[in-house]
């Protein structure tokens, strides 16, 4: 009799598991939690990349976001909204995707680009038509220029590896232009990498910021925010797409 | 008060209207109803023009086509309410609800309190007095100056979006995006709360929704206030 009672429990506890198991496979894994994977491709990310985008469309679509990031992209130098200006589109497919599948953390922003408020197409047109913008609004910067030791730090670092030379980011591998967004947008986000609350963050980021104090973050934020569109610097060659 | 017993005479006067169209809407069915007396039914507190002037209700003039169309679909099947529309909606066919929505779509929209005598023009006069009681001139131009700065700005703290990013600047609006400017403060301050408190659920998206919950009454109040001398750009 002892022996079914144990069975039982023992059947009722592996049932429990089972359970809980099923419930964390339809959870976005994020960052620090086990079986996050960075940058895994989610099947929504993937369709849209194929379907390309339509900027004529996008320009329409966008509208829904302007309330925050402005009619030119730019969001505000407060910082709050970053610019989106020229952004690389593969890199805002990436980020729009994982804010709609729960792996970037943004509440505030989900509402406005969750499934339906734009549509799978809509993500690739916005990000289509946010590529070809400019701006003639100033980026937010630092309250003292830093950028002398920003630099520094850039380098020593080889955040380059990732962000260019220039921080133009890499189109090919999802990796955002980071120049001449705004300075307080810049020391949140690395912040929140750094916690690890972002979500969606790069563990090798992670690790290469590990040891930035506040005043290091904000150096190369400064220094970030007074580098100029990398659409400016490559001027003569192709704008990367 | 000689303001309120002019409402209470137009409320009067729209039951009069509304029992008379009970009344005969049976017998009238197959016949199609001609616009005129359509707009007995829907003037009677949207104003012939559209352009209401009783607080609560919402000018109609100049708004989107389209969107007038399904906001009369809507409350057609029930996906928004409200007292008095759920009572007139089921006297008018749902055939007749483009010719209405491109009717209203037609007319001008007046900005700011309507004249005091019914009989004379309505101007647009944006620094005429409005309902909102005894408010004085300079705390009324503190309320609409605080209203421009969430309407064109939206709130940063609570990352409540721009109003006019998505109804325009100039609260022009779309088929989308309903227009705003010169609309009635205390129609718009209903609907947001609406909104906040999802009584008011057919905002395509649930978007409306999000936005609402980000403003607090104060906000409304102001934003509402903007909107009411917002002017359409030449």
């Amino acid at each position: 009799m002892k022996k079914l009672l144990s069975i039982v429990i023992v059947a009722l506890f592996s049932l429990q598991a089972a359970v809980v198991v099923a419930a964390d496979a339809s959870k976005p894994k994020v960052y620090g939690k086990k079986g996050y994977v960075w940058d895994e491709m989610t099947p929504e990310r993937t369709a849209v990349l194929k379907m390309g985008g339509d900027p004529v469309k996008g320009k329409e679509s966008f509208r829904g976001c302007q309330g925050c990031h402005k009619a030119d992209g730019a969001g505000v130098r407060e910082g709050v909204y970053p610019r989106l200006t020229g952004q690389h589109a593969s890199v805002l497919i990436k980020q729009i995707t994982e804010i709609r599948a729960g792996i970037r953390l943004n509440p505030k922003m989900l509402p406005f680009v969750e499934d339906p408020a734009i549509s799978m197409e809509e993500i690739g047109d916005i990000a289509a038509y946010l590529n070809t913008l400019t701006t003639v609004r100033e980026n937010g910067k630092g309250a003292e220029d830093m950028s002398a030791k920003g630099k520094k730090l850039f380098n020593d670092n080889k955040c380059f590896t990732c962000h260019g030379k220039n921080g133009e980011g890499d189109a090919a591998k999802s990796y955002p232009m980071v120049s001449a967004q705004h300075f307080d947008y810049l020391v949140r986000e690395m912040k929140w990498i750094k916690q690890g609350v972002r979500g969606n963050s790069n563990p090798d980021m992670v690790k290469a910021i590990a040891k930035f104090s506040q005043a290091d973050l904000e150096a190369v934020a400064d220094y970030l925010s007074r580098l100029p569109d990398y659409r400016t610097v490559t001027a003569a060659a192709p704008a990367a797409k | 008060m000689k303001d309120k017993n002019k409402h209470i005479g137009m409320h009067l006067g729209t039951l009069g209207v509304l029992l008379g169209m009970l009344l005969t809407s049976a017998a009238v069915q197959a016949e199609p109803v001609p616009l005129e007396e359509r707009l007995l039914l829907c003037g009677g507190c949207h104003n012939p023009d559209g352009n209401s002037v009783i607080p609560e209700n919402p000018k109609l003039s100049a708004m989107n086509a389209k969107y007038l169309q399904r906001q009369m679909e809507d409350f057609k099947a029930g996906k928004r309410t409200n007292p008095i529309m759920d009572s007139i909606i089921p006297m008018v066919d749902e055939s007749e609800f483009k010719a209405l929505a491109k009717y209203f779509s037609e007319q001008k929209r007046l900005v700011g309190a309507p004249a005091a005598d019914p009989s004379a023009p309505a101007v647009a006069d944006a620094s005429a007095p409005a309902a909102a009681g005894a408010m004085s001139e300079q705390a009324k131009a503190d309320l609409v100056a605080k209203g421009q700065q969430i309407y064109l700005e939206g709130v940063l703290a609570t990352a409540a979006p721009a109003c006019g990013g998505c109804h325009g600047e100039d609260g022009s609006g779309n088929d989308k995006f309903p227009r705003l400017n010169g609309q009635n403060q205390t129609y718009v301050v209903s609907q947001l709360a609406n909104f906040k408190s999802g009584a008011r659920t057919n905002d395509p998206k649930g978007v409306m929704r999000a936005v609402a919950k980000r403003l607090t009454e104060e906000e409304m109040a102001a934003v509402a206030e903007y909107i009411f001398t917002l002017k359409e750009a030449e």
